[in-house]
């Protein structure tokens, strides 16, 4: 599949416009701040990893980009509309996949379009790209519980990208898989994306993933944490695993991530919840 | 036809074959305990263990069963009355509690302001036995329907509505963001998220509703029918020392519980949770 996507020209998003932007963001859930003073600017159709110490508010941080939360100050736009809501133009992938276990494979993928009332005929056409897309073909009248974990996430991503958001979040999509389902779910997602032209935001804890797919890498330090470093990642897509230069980079953001992971356990341990 | 197609039909038939055959084979795995049973018990009371005016042999009670399902005979024939009176107030009651439970078990679980208010009260009322209720509601409607039909809906109410707010409120947040992020509103999360994802919790809270209802009838109609109703039926032979009818009554009780759970509530979950989990295959086998 997707036999055109070796000579994709690269770079493609130095220069590109900003698709989201983030401005000052704050977070905090009572007393504890989960976020402070992130800003951002993302560009159109750029893949972008957000990697931190657990803990430091990086899935908080793509909600707010979804909409899903109200920050506590600060604004984040998206195509220069202030994000107050979630909204279509923002899809979401879980690292739980959150399917809905009475419908199909099909029905969960077309169910962006049913909302939007689209006819039941155009949109399970919609939804047959992205079935083909994600190697999904044959398990469309399959229900949920009967498929792997590897199945069930690629129906998220289907899902996702189906009712055609222009932004697609994902929350450590691959946490919850194994090695070798994760592996070839990162070598289809960076076809998909490819494929797709989105502007992709993806939450990780994993060094190797976040280089390996993103042209950007933003490091968030320990809580209440901001962005440490903004490492770009200057090699074409697709990419493979045993490139030298992608270990250099790998080096690189661990050295930073490495020191904030110390910061935030001395602080834990200084602080006791 | 091409052999394709042929063999495809012999496949099918095949699999028909193996369901009814597979159906059989369940059903007589389920009647032969209860046969034995059936079986030591005829044998013990003929062979004198056990006193036959307290403990009828199954036989005695059998014939006093075809005495009172015949129609034609005037002293007797009353079963079917009293079976159709009993299934009428049971299922009004529990017809009832679902209309009340379901939609104030929604309100209860989606609003924690109304949640924090009621919960209290109602986890003071679900251990309650309802037929505590019943000498009130005596002195209130006095006997018939009204009491007999309340003190069931009582004792359905809670199981069904405390299994609604449950299900409501294991929704879990990430699954309202999915459809939210699709452009749903309130209409779609209720009817695409809510309804659907508080279902298998409901379904056991019907069948418990349900059984609830069943079990309330027996001591709410000995308490407050007037001439009919299976309850009433055994506490009225008592008068005349009628052990098997007593015993008819207990049969029919117990059997009518099991087939309402058989046709009312195996259906409905073949045709929604287990069909979810994918355990239904032609066939039948898992």
């Amino acid at each position: 599949m997707l036999a055109n996507l070796a000579t994709t020209p690269f770079p493609r998003m130095a220069n590109a416009k900003p698709k989201i932007v983030a401005d000052k963001v704050r977070m905090s859930f009572g007393r504890v701040n989960a976020i402070e003073d992130v800003t951002c600017t993302i560009g159109e159709q750029e893949f972008v990893s957000i990697i931190g110490p657990s803990g430091c508010g990086k899935s908080t941080f793509l909600y707010l980009i979804a909409g899903f939360e109200k920050s506590s100050g600060g604004t984040i736009s998206v195509n220069g509309t202030t994000v107050t809501r979630p909204g279509p133009d923002r899809g979401v992938v879980f690292q739980e996949f959150v399917l809905f276990p009475w419908r199909t494979v099909l029905r969960n993928i077309t169910l962006g379009l049913e909302i939007q009332k689209v006819p039941r005929r155009e949109a399970e056409e919609r939804a047959r790209k992205w079935i083909r897309l994600t190697g999904l073909s044959g398990f469309e009248d399959a229900y949920p519980a009967t498929l792997s974990g590897g199945m069930k996430q690629r129906v998220a991503i289907a899902r996702a990208l189906t009712y055609e958001p222009e932004v697609l979040l994902l929350d450590e999509p691959f946490g919850a898989l194994d090695v070798q389902t994760k592996n070839y779910m990162i070598r289809d997602l960076q076809n998909l994306w490819i494929e797709a032209n989105k502007t992709i935001v993806m939450v990780t804890h994993s060094v190797e993933e976040a280089v390996l797919m993103a042209d950007r890498v933003l490091v968030f330090g320990a809580r209440p944490s901001s962005i440490v470093a903004d490492v770009r990642i200057d090699l074409p897509h697709p990419r493979t695993v045993d490139d030298r230069r992608l270990r250099e980079y790998q080096a690189e953001v661990t050295a930073v991530l490495s020191a904030e992971v110390d910061r935030s356990m001395s602080l834990e341990r200084a602080h006791p919840a | 036809m091409t052999p394709d197609v042929a063999e495809g039909s012999a496949l099918l038939k095949e699999r028909v074959t193996f369901a009814l055959f597979d159906r059989a084979a369940r059903t007589v795995k389920f009647l032969l305990p209860i046969a034995a049973l059936l079986l030591v018990w005829e044998g013990a009371v003929r062979a004198g263990l056990a006193e036959s005016n307290i403990l009828p042999a199954p036989s005695m009670v059998i014939a006093r069963a075809i005495e009172l399902l015949d129609v034609t005979n005037p002293a007797g024939g009353m079963l079917l009355t009293h079976i159709a009176t009993s299934l009428y107030r049971a299922l009004s009651a529990f017809a009832f509690a679902v209309l009340v439970a379901i939609p104030l078990g929604f309100l209860l679980g989606l609003s924690g302001t109304v949640y924090r208010w009621v919960s209290p009260v109602i986890s003071l009322l679900l251990p309650l036995p309802a037929v505590a209720w019943t000498p009130i509601l005596l002195v209130a409607f006095g006997q018939g329907d009204v009491t007999i039909i309340t003190v069931c809906f009582l004792g359905a109410v809670f199981p069904v509505l405390y299994s609604t707010i449950q299900g409501v409120r294991s929704v879990s947040r990430q699954s309202v963001w999915v459809v939210r992020s699709m452009g749903a509103n309130f209409g779609d999360i209720f009817v695409r998220v809510m309804l659907p994802a508080t279902l298998p919790a409901l379904m056991s809270g019907l069948k418990l509703g349900m059984a609830h209802a069943w079990r309330t009838l027996v001591a709410a109609e000995m308490l407050a029918a007037l001439s009919s109703g299976l309850g009433y039926m055994i506490f009225a032979a008592r008068s005349y020392m009628d052990v098997p009818t007593m015993f008819v009554g207990i049969v029919c009780l117990a059997v009518i519980g099991m087939l309402i759970e058989h046709f009312l509530f195996v259906p409905l979950e073949n045709a929604t949770t287990r069909k979810w989990e994918g355990a239904i295959h032609v066939g039948g086998r898992r």
